[in-house]
């Protein structure tokens, strides 16, 4: 703290600059932009027609188009963050407690399917969850009967669990390995059983890790527009393809709108998450 | 003796809160100098001057009689032993030692030698492929103290370097870095917060406290002749009672008057009385020039430490003798066992043992270390 | 590990792997299909390597992702670096924000929000094109920097605060003491952050797609626009070789250092023996000189020679693969023959006419041929985006058939040369389809055959269908029309198994579906990979969608004489019937359509199907061939279609 002039740090602080710089030019002025894109019309005179749509638009049968569409992208995001939450958690837990060897193994496997390309992992699922797929040679094989699973909720929820799973498995995993092991036998030496160790210690020292998981995987699964397409046979309509639909619409001044939205929505709830988290984490 | 290192009313303060407060300093050729006081003191501040990792507010600092104000750390013939280390882990012992040599291009047969001599002077011949974290804390210590004096500085300033170590091994390492002193000739500047480290190891002791230097002197002068209670109470124990100089010679205290050797303060000035728990001797009840009653005995080894209510103050005194809780004493002081100091801002904070506990004062002993440490 | 860990860390691998698992085996299929095996063979990695767009894709995605990967690590760096030393809170507390909001804000508004900033300043500036390489490398260096930082703070946090000033004690400057003795300290986080960003910038499809500019397609944005005809096997053979790539990879870093992921507190780090750092110092130092060289190509091949940025749909052109004859290959031979001196084609793809429009009018590329189709012809030449031919230039228009001249999108014969025609028909699946049923528009409506209708993904499309069926005027502008064709689509929902685009292949192919309203040439496409319990028919309704595709030169065009002569050159009779088999259409040219070997090659049914009755085309066509529409009435459409999608 007690560090000041002595050359290094100086030197270091101007190190700041050209991110400063660059920061402020390609974060924060697009952001200008797109709220003055929201609140502007064609001729970019000023609007709020754009945000009176988004909220009012209504379909014949009476539905709020706009807002509907935001449900059901979240409610797809939760449930998709949900799952990968519980199917995380234990392979995070697993893994922090395996050898330093497996551990590396696990990890680089884990990561591999991030670098395959994230259009044609979606593509591969299609191959197998569609009617005449893979799953359905083999439950058929097995004489189960064909189960319909493309272009429901679920293929949509599959697409998005298997696209952000290791961005819940990896923070998680990162809090869990610097916990110390001690803690746990604490635990234990002071009554708890397996459960309670899970729930009082380990559970509540892994916050960390899990609001940043939940972000990353609530973030992208909530604006994504190519899984709902492929897996959702083009049924579910998400903000996402909202958002697309409207750029290619060249309607861009709605789009930025509908992006403007989503995105003040999305900061409000992370502030808030946040919050909570620091609270609950004893930070 | 020739003056290597001159702080001329050196203040520095931080957000806002003043760390030194106009310090002035010399520092000697060949010295033993230790800067003593408890965290927040302000003694590492001034090492770092020294260093050149902070800059004073206001006042010069002179090396060898040339205003270094403006010299980078890197051009200062100067060298450091960090709190912690501070070793390269990512370079073995002999790289570390070579360090600065290398930054000096000096020839590769030169650092060989050289470094080959460092590691002799502390003992780690044969280390020298070894990395250093698989080291010891001693050993990263002697490594640490072997890069700072490779290049052969002028000064080699130690930041609490043996606050990491157990207790064996500080004994040892001071012992060590005396000899290392003697044996290289450099002068050093040593930080620390333990009173016993700096009276076994200075030439000169410099206590501080508050950013101010309190008293500056050699160990015996500092621990016989403390210049106010911060220093009386700081370095060992103390009782401290106020008094009354009636003339030369002549001090009046706990409603009584006592012989002493102080002269030089004005008449019927009010003082500060010194007496060190060792100095006391007990007698019986009727033979004391005061009496009072055991509130507590304490065995430590070679000595009991009893806390004596004197008419509602408590002392502690030092004794061979046993007595008994709730036993009536009398107490006896010789004339030299009386230190008579001028009133300060520190009057009356120190010095009474009324809330006194052993395991009380160790507690804050182990909180100061640890503030000490945050404080890096 | 316990016996039960074990087994649920397999079932994740299980799932993590699977899809990966497809994409090795299909990519050894011998059919065309991604959902029917009919055995082994590489005939698809040998496609790979002669289709010059994907591999050119590659490349630039590859040239993005170490630029941007190792620009964002060393700007991140310095970042982390002075972050560290900031000392007011409230600075600190900004930074953190900023270096957020990348991260929290979904990649979808991060690409727009860069997209509508380099359009306005590049209008603003008057600049041709605001979308380009550099575009996208400011956006993918930009959503990079957040994960460098990320990494490289910690590091720095526990880094002892004494050894830099230790260094500068020891005689180092401040500079030196960061370069000789931070830098090693932080050195996992660097690397860490390095392989992430370089992970992310190679796998980012959002914000590439909106702020891909001129010429510069990478890999994502290439897949995406396969949608005319579909992804192919060699889609799956270039990710098997990624994935076998990454993996060798991995391996090796394994072997050397700890991999990515996350560091173990540093305690339990085994020390490193000499040779492995020296192994780790050889791989940087390969990987810097990989990188360094990649962008040294990059600057040196920045092309000398005239570049004709051709613009067209994906899949939509003879590239080479599969025997063909390579076009572009082609012209620049044939250009160098006949003119003296290279040329070189920076061909791109776009995957909806309103996708290209949306580039071309935000005004931040420029293309000097593009292929659209009619309606939007007419949209772009009221909007002055065309500019008039000059038919000294393109000779061989004389070869284009009488029937397709002077359309109503282009009367006078000023602005277009067609490329292809084609129509919507109806396929359907012989094997699950009774063949009474079929007939006109009917078969898409009936009830039989619920669940396995396709229906199309794009508004304009799916509506046609409708107003065909019930004989609505599909230009029309009365909203009350378009509702009841609404109410049709509505109707026709719960029939309906999927909405698609390109993945109609797969489906028609496997007999996933059994019926789909789609364009006649493609119908050829998919009997070639059907699988064999699919016999797939093709009939054409009465009143259905015609449709002709046409070359044109925008108003961006940066070289019209050059965009001519490439025009003609298409005309010529070798690029233009190699063209024709490919994408399977009707041609205009008579040099293809009467042409014996063509037909031949297309065999009489498909030349049955393409070319019923050439001389009725120009009246089918004036009847029922889409308009443009007003913006209101387009945006009343979009209306409707999202009413319709979110039922």
């Amino acid at each position: 703290m007690k560090q000041k002039n002595n050359g290094l740090a100086s030197v270091q602080r101007a190190a700041l600059g050209p991110y400063g710089v660059w920061a402020l030019l390609f974060i924060v002025v697009p952001l200008i932009f797109v709220a003055y894109y929201a609140f502007t019309d064609n001729s970019f005179r000023f609007t709020t027609e754009n945000m009176t749509r988004f909220f009012t638009a209504r379909s014949a049968n009476g539905t709020y188009t706009y807002l509907l569409i935001f449900w059901r992208s979240l409610k797809l995001a939760v449930i998709s963050t949900i799952i990968c939450l519980l199917m995380g958690y234990p392979v995070a837990y697993i893994l922090s407690r395996a050898s330093a060897r497996t551990q590396k193994i696990l990890i680089t496997l884990i990561m591999i399917p991030m670098w395959m390309n994230f259009l044609i992992r979606t593509y591969a699922w299609m191959t197998i969850l569609q009617d005449t797929g893979i799953l359905n040679s083999l439950l058929r094989t097995l004489g189960l009967g064909p189960l319909h699973m493309i272009g429901t909720e679920g293929a949509v929820v599959v697409g998005m669990v298997y696209d952000y799973f290791p961005y819940m498995i990896l923070p998680i995993y990162s809090v869990m390995a610097k916990m110390d092991l001690k803690l746990e036998e604490a635990a234990r030496d002071l009554g708890c059983n397996s459960w309670g160790v899970l729930r009082r210690v380990i559970f509540p020292l892994s916050l960390p890790g899990v609001i940043s998981g939940i972000t990353m995987v609530l973030i992208p699964s909530i604006s994504t527009f190519y899984i709902s397409q492929k897996l959702g046979n083009g049924k579910f309509y998400l903000i996402g393809d909202a958002i697309e639909g409207q750029y290619v619409a060249n309607n861009l001044h709605f789009a930025a709108a509908i992006a403007f939205i989503l995105m003040v929505i999305l900061l409000a709830g992370m502030a808030l998450m946040q919050r909570y988290a620091n609270r609950k984490a004893y930070v | 003796m020739r003056k290597i290192i001159e702080l001329k009313n050196i203040t520095k303060s931080f957000d806002g809160e003043v760390v030194l407060d106009n310090i002035s300093l010399d520092i000697y050729d060949n010295e033993f100098m230790t800067l003593l006081g408890p965290s927040g003191c302000g003694k590492t501040t001034t090492l770092r001057i020294i260093a050149g990792f902070e800059q004073p507010d206001q006042g010069e600092v002179y090396f060898l009689g040339e205003d270094i104000a403006a010299l980078p750390p890197h051009k200062r013939n100067v060298n450091t032993v960090f709190q912690r280390y501070a070793l390269f882990p990512h370079l073995n012992v002999f790289e570390n030692i070579a360090f600065p040599l290398r930054e000096k291009k000096v020839g590769n047969a030169e650092i060989q030698e050289k470094v080959t001599e460092m590691l002799k002077l502390v003992a780690l011949t044969g280390f020298e492929k070894r990395s250093v974290t698989s080291l010891s804390g001693g050993q990263q210590q002697r490594v640490a103290i072997a890069r700072a004096l490779v290049s052969k500085p002028k000064v080699l300033l130690l930041d609490e370097p043996l606050a990491a170590l157990d207790l064996k091994l500080r004994k040892d390492m001071q012992q060590e870095l005396k000899n290392i002193q003697k044996a290289t000739g450099i002068t050093f500047v040593f930080v620390t917060h333990d009173q016993e480290e700096a009276l076994s190891m200075s030439d000169t002791v410099v206590v501080m406290s508050e950013g101010r230097i309190q008293q500056i002197g050699t160990p015996i002068d500092i621990y016989n002749e403390p210049q106010n209670a911060f220093v009386a109470d700081f370095i060992g124990e103390s009782n401290i009672v106020n008094g009354v100089m009636l003339e030369d010679r002549k001090v009046r205290f706990s409603g009584h008057v006592f012989d002493c050797v102080d002269i030089g303060f004005g008449k019927n000035e009010a003082v500060d009385v010194v007496i060190r728990p060792e100095d006391v001797d007990i007698v019986p009840e009727e033979k004391g020039m005061l009496k009072g009653t055991v509130t507590s005995v304490t065995f430590l080894g070679v000595h009991y430490e009893i806390i004596v209510d004197i008419n509602g103050f408590k002392w502690m005194i030092q004794t061979t003798d046993f007595v008994d809780v709730d036993e009536r004493i009398g107490i006896y002081l010789e004339p030299d066992a009386i230190h008579i100091m001028k009133k300060s801002e520190y009057s009356g904070m120190f010095g009474d043992y009324s809330s006194f506990s052993n395991e009380f004062d160790e507690l804050s002993d182990a909180e100061a270390a640890a503030e000490a440490e945050e404080e890096e | 590990m316990k016996p039960m860990a074990k087994f649920y860390t397999a079932l994740i691998m299980l799932f993590l792997f699977a899809p990966i698992a497809i994409l090795l085996v299909f990519s050894f299929n011998e059919a065309k299909s991604l959902s029917v095996f009919s055995g082994g063979s590489l005939y698809w990695y040998r496609e790979l390597f002669r289709d010059a767009e994907t591999l050119g894709a590659v490349r630039n995605t590859l040239i993005l992702a170490f630029s941007a990967s190792i620009l964002s690590t060393i700007m991140g760096t310095a970042a982390a670096v002075g972050i560290h030393r900031l000392r007011s809170k409230a600075m600190r507390a900004a930074m953190d924000t900023v270096t957020n909001i990348p991260m929290i804000n979904p990649d979808i508004i991060t690409g727009i929000s860069l997209m509508l900033m380099f359009v306005f300043v590049g209008r603003l500036f008057g600049a041709a094109t605001s979308l380009n390489f550099w575009t996208m490398l400011i956006a993918h260096i930009t959503f990079c920097l957040p994960y460098v930082i990320l990494q490289v703070l910690p590091k720095l946090q526990q880094m002892d605060r004494s050894l830099p000033e230790a260094a500068m004690d020891l005689g180092c400057t401040p500079v030196r003491a960061f370069l000789k003795v931070e830098i090693p300290e932080i050195m996992p986080g660097i690397i860490t952050g390095l392989i992430m960003a370089f992970t992310l910038s190679l796998d980012d499809f959002v914000i590439s797609y909106f702020t891909a500019g001129n010429g510069f397609q990478t890999l994502p944005i290439r897949i995406y626009n396969m949608t005319k005809k579909t992804v192919t096997p060699k889609m799956y053979a270039l990710s098997t070789i990624i994935f076998f790539t990454i993996l060798a990879l991995l391996i090796m870093t394994n072997l050397i250092d700890t991999g990515p992921g996350v560091e173990r507190p540093a305690k339990d780090k085994p020390e490193r023996p000499a040779a492995r750092k020296k192994a780790r110092r050889i791989a940087l130092g390969i990987g810097t000189v990989l990188a360094v060289g990649m962008i040294a190509v990059m600057v040196i091949a920045a092309p000398k020679k005239p570049v004709l940025n051709v613009y067209n749909w994906g899949e939509y052109i003879s590239d080479g693969s599969e025997d063909s004859f390579d076009t572009i290959k082609g012209f620049e031979e044939w250009y160098l023959e006949n003119y003296g001196h290279e040329v070189e084609v920076n061909y791109t793809t776009f995957a909806s006419n309103e996708d290209m429009y949306a580039k071309l009018s935000s005004g931040a590329v420029s293309y000097d041929v593009i292929v659209p189709s009619d309606y939007m012809i007419q949209r772009m030449k009221d909007e002055g985006m065309l500019l008039e031919l000059n038919f000294d230039n393109i000779p061989n228009y004389q070869y284009i058939g009488e029937s397709f001249r002077g359309m109503y999108y282009d009367p006078d014969e000023l602005y277009t040369v067609p490329y292809t025609y084609n129509f919507v028909g109806i396929i359907w699946d012989a094997e699950q389809v009774d063949e009474e049923d079929i007939g006109d528009w009917d078969l898409m409506w009936n009830e039989k055959y619920a669940g396995d209708i396709l229906q199309f993904n794009n508004s304009r499309d799916a509506f046609a269908t409708a107003q065909y069926k019930l004989g609505l005027d599909v230009n029309s502008d009365n909203p009350q029309e378009w509702q009841a064709a609404l109410g049709e689509l509505k109707r026709q929902q719960p029939l309906v198994k999927s909405y698609v685009m390109d993945e109609v292949y797969n489906m028609m192919e496997s007999g996933e579906a059994a019926i789909c309203a789609y364009y006649a040439g493609d119908y050829f496409t998919m009997l070639d990979a059907a699988a064999d319990s699919v016999d797939l028919q093709f009939y054409t309704p009465e009143r259905t969608n015609y449709f002709v595709d046409a070359m044109c030169i925008p108003s961006c065009c940066q070289n019209k004489e050059l965009a001519e002569i490439f025009i003609n050159y298409m005309l010529e009779k070798e690029p233009a019937v190699a063209n024709a088999e490919y994408i399977c259409y009707g041609c205009p040219n008579s040099l293809v359509y009467e042409d014996e070997d063509y037909a031949e090659e297309m065999g009489e049914e498909a030349m049955e199907i393409l070319y019923p009755d050439i001389e009725r085309f120009g009246e089918l066509y004036e009847a029922y061939a889409y308009r443009n529409l007003s913006t209101e009435m387009l945006d009343t459409i979009n209306t409707l279609w999202e009413e319709l999608k979110i039922n």
